[in-house]
């Protein structure tokens, strides 16, 4: 861990996609501090870029140009399969329409990321159940995606996100297609974590009561973070 | 990789009918192929001649069944040596069939026995599998010989024949001629033939049919047998290397004394090998047409499955990256999946057809040439887990290269 307390920061980053011959800007010049145990929300219009952020941050894409630093790695250099293994240990990813293997139980689900570390059956179990546990769906386990509610399903998708215990959890629109309630309670959850582990939390949401819920608010806009940033009372 | 194994199965289980398909095709092209396979290995088998110690046959030169005058044996024997430089076999021997019924005028299965006629001492230096027999049987077989030397009716009996025709050794026997008409021979039944190829065969010296030819004008007004000039049916010559085949095979073509009828020499292989030019082309197109056409088939139909397969997850294979599995995992998994339906329906399907074919059927009778039956080696259980191997890795490298691939950001931006 770096020792200023800073786990993401992302400096000076471009990103542009080319379309045929087109060029497409997406991020400019963008720059951005996550303290550590930080709950950040990411707002901003349709097309403003908070996917493609999302993803420079978890190492899923690199930037045309700038560095991003997790933890003090600098990720933006990794290659793919160095950021594979990376990612496995460090991001939990959380999507918006969950993602889950439909042809495995919910346990199967979480236990996914951990066929990647170098576990015994019975660690890989206990670690399964205890993460089912703190998501509350300890009686699902035997359960298949299609047998589940969207809250339950985005429940396995939290497990799943944090089952390796990584230390920084990003979001995207993780509330999207959730009802009102089911939303609330998936929030509840991200803040319990968030409390009880002390995880860092990067979440893109177009919901403002979700948005709420956050220490801090960042706008993006074509391709920058608007400066206008609130300090908002922290969520209970 | 238990654990690989366990999420490839999970993959498969997901589109059973898919699968299912898949591997039905395999099989079903695995099937042929094997077939295809197991008549040319056989060809080739039969074709593959030994370097040494070659039996030649002289047979007549354009009628079968080739009938030849006796006279012929002893010159025959020697390889029709005339000069000092000319080659001699190392042994020979004469075949002349006899085939007797044991009722006059009848021709069921139950009374029939055909027994070759030759020297007796033959029987153990030129016959195929008699020339190696576990000692215990050597002796036996020895004792007989010596005793068919003595006594010209002595007759020796395969065991299945014997039981078929319901007489035991040390019975007596008369068998009136088939192909010998109006010679009818008084056996006695000394023994039994070695266990294996003969079991359904008898032999006879030959000097017992050739007094009974000879003595046949003395009960016939003077009149020949028919068959008198026509007895002699083959003559092995056993010469140590192909270059004295050839002297031996020229010094009888050249020799003035077969020209009515003529004759040829060859080898086992040679004769087959003259048969099956007939069907040269066809073989060739079995062997590098439909083989090779069948293989390509099959990679292509697994690749389309495991295509399509992909194709319908990359937005899981996408997700499986996100949570950290390396491209090559990827790749893995998906080899994995098509290699788990080609190696097993290959072995499927092979050993199947080995066991339908060989021992539920007793083996496939060939429509060409003089092969009995064929049997699916057992080498084919290999040829199946090859092919499925082979083709299914050619058919699953593409899908599984693009699977490994698979951008993250392209999928989820397509999504979003
Ligand atoms: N892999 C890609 N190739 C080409 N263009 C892309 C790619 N990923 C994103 N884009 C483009 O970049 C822009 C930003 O996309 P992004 O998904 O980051 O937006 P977003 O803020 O997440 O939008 P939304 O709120 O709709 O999810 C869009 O114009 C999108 O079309
Ligand atoms: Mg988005």
């Amino acid at each position: 861990m770096p020792s200023d307390g800073i786990i993401v920061r992302v400096s000076g980053v471009h990103k542009f996609f080319t379309r045929g011959s087109e060029q497409v800007d997406v991020l400019n010049d963008l720059n951005l501090e996550v303290p550590e145990g930080e709950f950040l929300a990411l707002m901003g219009p349709s097309g403003s870029g908070k996917t493609t952020l999302l993803n420079l941050i978890a190492g899923l894409d690199r930037p045309s140009q700038g560095e991003v630093r997790v933890g003090g790695q600098l990720i933006s250099k990794m290659s793919e399969s160095q950021l594979a293994r990376w990612r496995t240990r460090n991001i939990g990813f959380v999507f918006q329409f969950y993602h889950l293997l439909p042809v495995m139980t919910a346990y199967e689900n979480v236990e996914l990321p951990l066929l990647l570390l170098p576990l015994s059956a019975a660690q890989r179990r206990r670690q399964v159940l205890t993460t089912l546990e703190l998501v509350g769906l300890t009686n699902r386990d035997r359960h298949r995606p299609g047998q589940l509610s969207g809250g339950q399903q985005q429940r396995v998708g939290i497990a799943r996100a944090i089952v390796t215990d990584p230390s920084l959890i990003v979001a995207d629109e993780p509330t999207g297609d959730l009802d009102a309630k089911s939303a609330d309670e998936i929030l509840d959850l991200l803040c319990e974590l968030r409390e009880a582990m002390q995880k860092t939390i990067l979440l893109v949401t177009h919901d403002a009561r979700a948005a709420q819920r956050a220490h801090r608010i960042q706008y993006l806009d074509k391709g920058k973070l608007v400066s206008t940033e609130i300090e908002l009372p922290r969520a209970s | 990789m238990f654990k690989y194994i366990l999420l490839i199965g999970k993959n498969l289980r997901r589109n059973l009918l898919r699968t299912t398909l898949t591997a039905l095709g395999t099989m079903v092209l695995v099937l042929v192929v094997t077939l295809v396979w197991s008549v040319l290995y056989l060809l080739d088998g039969v074709m593959a001649e030994k370097g040494a110690n070659l039996k030649a046959i002289v047979t007549e030169r354009w009628q079968v069944p080739s009938q030849m005058p006796f006279a012929y044996a002893r010159t025959l024997g020697e390889g029709a040596a005339r000069n000092a430089g000319d080659v001699r076999p190392q042994d020979s021997m004469t075949w002349q069939f006899f085939g007797g019924s044991l009722e006059p005028n009848k021709r069921t299965r139950e009374d029939l026995v055909f027994a070759f006629g030759m020297e007796p001492k033959k029987l153990a230096t030129m016959m195929d599998d008699l020339d190696n027999l576990p000692a215990g049987q050597s002796q036996q077989l020895q004792a007989n010989i010596r005793l068919m030397e003595e006594k010209r009716q002595a007759i020796l009996i395969g065991r299945q024949r014997l039981a078929e025709v319901n007489k035991r050794v040390g019975e007596r026997i008369k068998l009136y001629g088939v192909n010998f008409r109006e010679i009818d021979l008084e056996f006695d039944i000394i023994g039994s033939l070695p266990p294996g190829r003969y079991d359904q065969f008898a032999v006879m010296n030959r000097d017992y049919l050739n007094e009974a030819l000879d003595n046949y004008p003395r009960t016939h007004a003077g009149k020949k047998h028919p068959m008198a000039d026509k007895s002699l049916n083959l003559v092995w010559v056993r010469v140590p290397d192909r270059e004295q085949f050839s002297r031996v095979a020229d010094q009888i073509a050249r020799s003035p004394l077969y020209s009515d009828p003529a004759v040829k020499c060859e080898t086992a292989s040679s004769g087959i090998a003259a048969f099956l030019d007939a069907y040269r082309d066809l073989i060739w197109g079995l062997r590098w047409l439909l083989s090779p056409a069948i293989l390509v088939t099959l990679s292509l139909v697994i690749s389309n499955a495991i295509s399509i397969s992909v194709r319908e997850r990359r937005l899981e294979m996408a997700v499986l990256k996100v949570l950290g599995f390396r491209p090559g995992q990827l790749l893995i998994l998906v080899l994995g999946e098509a290699l788990l339906i080609g190696i097993s329906a290959g072995l499927l399907s092979a050993g199947a057809t080995y066991f339908v074919v060989n021992k539920w059927l007793g083996g496939v009778a060939l429509p060409i040439g003089f092969f009995p039956v064929f049997f699916i080696p057992v080498n084919a259980l290999w040829w199946g887990v090859g092919i499925g191997t082979v083709t299914s890795l050619s058919g699953s490298i593409m899908p599984a290269l693009s699977a490994g691939t698979v951008k993250v950001s392209d999928v989820f931006s397509k999504v979003a």
